[in-house]
């Protein structure tokens, strides 16, 4: 009986694997079972060791090659640099949370923090300080090195300059005193052509000698020693956490919420007291003004929200969002479309151009087309209902900031996602099998109960292999909408480190393609599960 | 008695004082600007940063925009309050070259700031021709003209030499072109039909996105361009290429960017513009801060702030190298360049006419003006996008609150006319009162009919 207990619970596992597509677990559940435990342990160093290897390699491989291939924006980041970047984009979201809190707090617990904060600063400045001494220290030993390796080539190169330019005078010279020569007769003019062929050969040659030498000279100022480098960094990253504290502290001081509002009510006692003293209208009405405006401020003061910068994590919950508004449109185009294409030959006919020619469509054209169409909805996007209800603050969306640009990214995503589903519904619905149809008629089903009885039921695989397809078309379709039309999200992300051109700028851009393809993967992921639940089969291989 | 009774109204006065520095009552108070990655957005994300714009009620959001045009779009549409814009972007618009809308300007951001730079193979060219620059350390201003045998030469073999710029109305092009133009080289004309401006061209200018430039210098795609920082100091870093001259040396003190807004935002929210621009003013004045030995004293941690990834984003050595006051011409030549980043001194900030005059003779010599128009409307257009009232009532407000003093601002009676100048790398005088005169003592460009200037 316990036997059969455990072996229930074996295939239930081994069923929730399958449907989630992650069948590469399947002989770990077997093993843990005690099933064939040396079959299964060969199908784990077939199917999970060899290919955790082969990716440990290709790191390996990127992480000894990258910093070989030298480009002008630095060289490739190697696995540890782009985790670098990771923690320095984490960092940049921390500090957003520190601030907002810092923002936010009140009464006893904002002097704590304030404490605190003032603390952490003092002795930053401190540690800042001394590696900004150490980093100048450095840098001035480096730059000696830099000049002592210098100082021989340059040498050289002026040496040779001086000397070849004296040789082209002379040679010059030469050539002046040949032609005079050939003018009066007295040389061949034969002589003089070549003479002059070989001097500006000679002059092409040396020309290049010192280019060469130039060029090393360059190399060797623009190749300071690594610990330079080193130590400039470790000197900044920690000025920068000195400025971020000292930001903290002007939230939790001037900057913060509850102190504006005391602010504004403590303006507000002081022109109330002087309302009730004041000699003239002029100065009656300027303190009443105040105090009236003052009193609107401070209650507008508690509906105030910190103003965050765009974190890559927001970005990615933003891209997101986008993409699955994106797939939802299609989706709701798509199937109803896709079922009548499906049932009637003539709706297909007469759909088949206009799918043919908007297919192949690139999604940068969609994208200037939703841009110029959808922007002429929203003429004033502040007050149009739409961003109005999305935006306000008691709705749980309200942290994704929708705009135009978001409804047009995800518009854009729509009107590519939808091909592959649209075809993939009318292709599933056209194949039911005819017995299907035939009973249906002999029962005389109606329009909608053979549509939700057979035709929908019968061709759910199909749809949603077409769905995943569009999912993972929108997902890729988004980054590069979100680049053009700049809308908050990882498209953007990527778009703008590229324009920063920092020394960061390629790992993090590097950071950025395994964020998309990480979630890309999760996302197809989910759709693969979908569909499992769906089929009647045992569902196509999983890639 | 008489101490009683002076005492109340003392303490009246005492705190009516503080009433003065009230708060404006501000329209809209949680604003969006938009900025392109450039070091002179600096005095916007300064008033944001340094929280100047909190002292005036604001709650501002600073976003990246990924290039002019689109930037101008935001504007338009609504979607952003206000832009860091190029000065040619409101006049532009108001006149209805590319987007029309009619775009105001209360605040100038910046002068100076741009430079030119040439691939490395140019260089080594021209410094053949000229065998003066063959040095490190070269004599400034460089000139168009070791550049003219190259030009030639390219146009023997059919080819006109790519250079880039950074949009159609900014001042980059302008800079070129008058570069170019002064030594004899033509830029190529505007006309109806050729709206890229390559008719009767020497070399071919196009429109390339400020942060692609040192990459298309690279790539072969362009072989100069004139870019503001700091994609200059960029190609120097990056040894691929070398700036030859900065837009200081072709018009000393020139107008770089505005802070621009839609007129019906303007009308819609006086007051909050006035209060940005106070706080404008503000950080112009903090960028500016200078101890008793003339150094910039807040530009290292203006670089500091600027670096995040949020603003400009590149590296903080990079921006701090022309921020603070120095220019690197090439590795071995860092010169120093007080002025080549000015926020506020000699009077910066305030909206001249004379400054949108000479940005509307520039699109009329160049032909995005096709039509000759009359003196008389050269003024009108200016005075229909500058708002010089807006910054004199901010600046009366900071000085009566005590941030700015009197002589930091023109007097009262200024009538927005800048006093003429030969500050130019050709030397040809620039009176704002007299742009049909201007425009006809160009040897390149469209000229018009001199009884213009009197219409």
């Amino acid at each position: 009986m316990a036997q059969k207990t455990s072996d229930k619970i074996k295939y239930k596992l081994l069923k929730v694997i399958d449907v989630s597509g992650f069948k590469v677990f399947d002989p770990v559940i077997r093993l843990l079972f005690a099933e064939e435990p040396r079959k299964q342990v060969q199908d784990i160093a077939k199917f999970m060791l060899l290919p955790t290897v082969f990716v440990l390699v290709c790191c390996y491989i990127w992480n000894a090659a990258g910093p070989n291939h030298k480009t002008k924006s630095g060289e490739v980041p190697t696995p540890p640099k782009v985790w670098n970047a990771y923690t320095d984009a984490k960092r940049f979201d921390e500090r957003e949370n520190e601030k907002e809190r810092a923002f936010e707090l009140t009464g006893s617990k904002r002097e704590e923090a304030l404490k605190e904060a003032e603390n952490t600063l003092a002795q930053l400045e401190k540690e800042a300080a001394e590696l900004q001494a150490k980093s100048v220290e450095i840098a001035k030993k480096g730059q000696e090195k830099i000049d002592a390796a210098i100082a021989p080539v340059k040498e050289k190169h002026d040496r040779l300059k001086a000397e070849y330019k004296e040789a082209q005078a002379q040679r010059k010279a030469k050539e002046t005193e040949l032609a005079a020569k050939v003018a009066a007769k007295e040389a061949n003019s034969e002589a003089l052509l070549t003479a002059i062929k070989e001097n500006s050969e000679m002059t092409e040659k040396e020309k290049d000698e010192l280019k060469v030498i130039s060029k090393k000279l360059d190399e060797i100022r623009s190749n300071p020693p690594e610990e330079i480098k080193a130590a400039q960094l470790a000197a900044n990253k920690a000025a920068d956490e000195v400025q971020h504290f000292k930001k903290v502290i002007d939230y939790l001081t001037k900057g913060n919420r509850e102190q504006k509002k005391e602010s504004y009510l403590a303006k507000v006692k002081e022109s109330t007291a002087a309302l009730a003293v004041a000699p003239d209208g002029k100065t009656a009405l300027k303190n009443a003004k105040s105090i009236v405006s003052n009193e609107k401020k401070a209650a507008k003061a508690d509906e105030q929200k910190y103003p965050r910068s765009a974190t890559i994590f927001w970005q990615t919950k933003r891209s997101l969002a986008t993409v699955f508004a994106g797939f939802l449109l299609a989706a709701l185009i798509a199937i109803p479309v896709g079922i009548m294409c499906g049932l009637n030959r003539v709706i297909m006919a007469c759909l088949t151009p206009i799918i043919s020619i908007f297919r192949p469509v690139s999604p940068v054209v969609w994208l200037l087309i939703f841009q110029i169409i959808i922007g002429a909805f929203f003429p004033d996007p502040e007050k149009h209902p739409l961003f109005v209800f999305f935006n306000a603050q008691a709705n749980p969306l309200s942290f994704l900031q929708v705009n135009p640009a978001m409804i047009f990214s995800a518009c854009t995503v729509a009107m590519c996602a939808l091909w592959p589903a649209l075809v993939n519904t009318a292709l599933g619905v056209s194949s039911i099998d005819k017995d299907h149809m035939n009973v249906a008629k002999v029962l005389r089903l109606g329009f909608w109960s053979r549509l939700f009885k057979i035709v929908i039921p019968a061709s759910l695989p199909l749809v949603f292999a077409g769905l995943r397809i569009s999912l993972g078309v929108g997902w890729m379709v988004l980054i590069a909408a979100e680049a053009l039309s700049s809308s908050d999200g990882l498209g953007k992300f990527v778009w703008d480190e590229y324009q920063n051109g920092s020394s960061q700028s390629f790992a993090n851009i590097i950071l950025a393609c395994f964020v998309v393809g990480i979630i890309g993967f999760f996302l197809d992921r989910i759709m693969i599960m979908l569909q499992r639940l769906v089929s009647f089969d045992d569902g196509s291989a999983t890639a | 008695m008489k101490i009683k009774s002076i005492i109340p109204l003392a303490l009246t006065i005492g705190m009516a004082s503080p009433a003065y520095s009230e708060q404006l009552d501000v329209e809209k108070d949680s604003l969006k600007f938009g900025f392109i990655k450039l070091t002179d957005c600096a005095p916007i994300v300064i008033a944001k940063e340094k929280g100047f714009f909190e002292e005036e009620g604001l709650q501002v959001e600073v976003i990246a925009q990924p290039n002019w045009k689109q930037l101008l779009d935001n504007v338009i549409t609504g979607e952003l309050d206000g832009a860091h814009m190029l000065s040619g972007q409101p006049i532009a618009a108001t006149i209805g070259f590319g987007t029309k809308s009619h775009i105001v300007t209360p605040y100038t951001l910046d002068l100076n700031g741009n430079g030119i730079t040439v691939s490395n193979a140019i260089w080594e060219q021209m410094k053949e021709n000229d065998t003066a620059l063959d040095t490190d350390t070269p004599k400034h201003p460089i000139s168009a003209t070791s550049l003219k045998p190259i030009v030639d030469a390219a146009k023997e073999e059919g080819k006109k030499l790519p250079m880039g710029m950074v949009f159609p109305v900014s001042t980059h092009n302008y800079e070129i072109r008058y570069w170019l133009a002064a030594a004899n080289i033509h830029p190529g004309m505007y006309t109806s039909t050729d709206l890229k401006g390559f008719t009767d061209g020497d070399i071919e200018l196009s429109t390339t996105p400020p942060p692609q430039m040192p990459a298309t210098l690279e790539s072969g795609k362009n072989v100069a361009y004139c870019v503001g920082e700091p994609w200059n100091q960029q190609a120097v870093a990056k040894g691929i290429g070398v700036p030859v001259t900065t837009n200081y040396d072709i018009w000393k003190n020139n107008p770089e960017k505005v802070f621009g807004v839609t007129k019906e935002w303007a009308d819609e929210n006086p007051n909050t513009l006035i209060a940005v621009t106070k706080a404008l003013i503000k950080a112009g004045k903090w960028l500016d801060q200078t101890d008793a030995s003339g150094k910039l004293i807040n530009r290292e941690e203006a670089c500091r702030i600027l670096s995040q990834p949020n603003y400009v984003g590149a590296d903080y050595d990079i921006i701090k190298n022309s921020m603070t006051g120095f220019f690197y011409f090439q590795k071995t030549d860092k010169r120093a360049m007080p002025d080549f980043n000015v926020f506020f001194k000699y009077h910066a900030s305030y909206p001249h006419y004379s400054d949108g005059i000479w940005f509307l003779t520039q699109m009329r010599r160049w032909g995005q003006i096709t039509e000759p128009k009359p003196a008389s409307w050269y003024k009108e257009v200016a005075q229909k996008v500058y708002l010089p009232e807006v910054y004199k009532k901010a600046a009366a407000m900071l000085i009566e609150e005590g941030a700015i003093t009197k002589d930091e601002i023109p007097a009262a009676d200024y009538d927005g006319y800048k006093p003429a100048t030969t500050d130019f790398i050709d030397g040809i005088p620039y009176d704002g009162k007299k742009p049909i005169e201007y425009l006809n003592s160009h040897k390149i460009g469209n000229k018009d009919d001199p009884a213009l200037a009197n219409q």
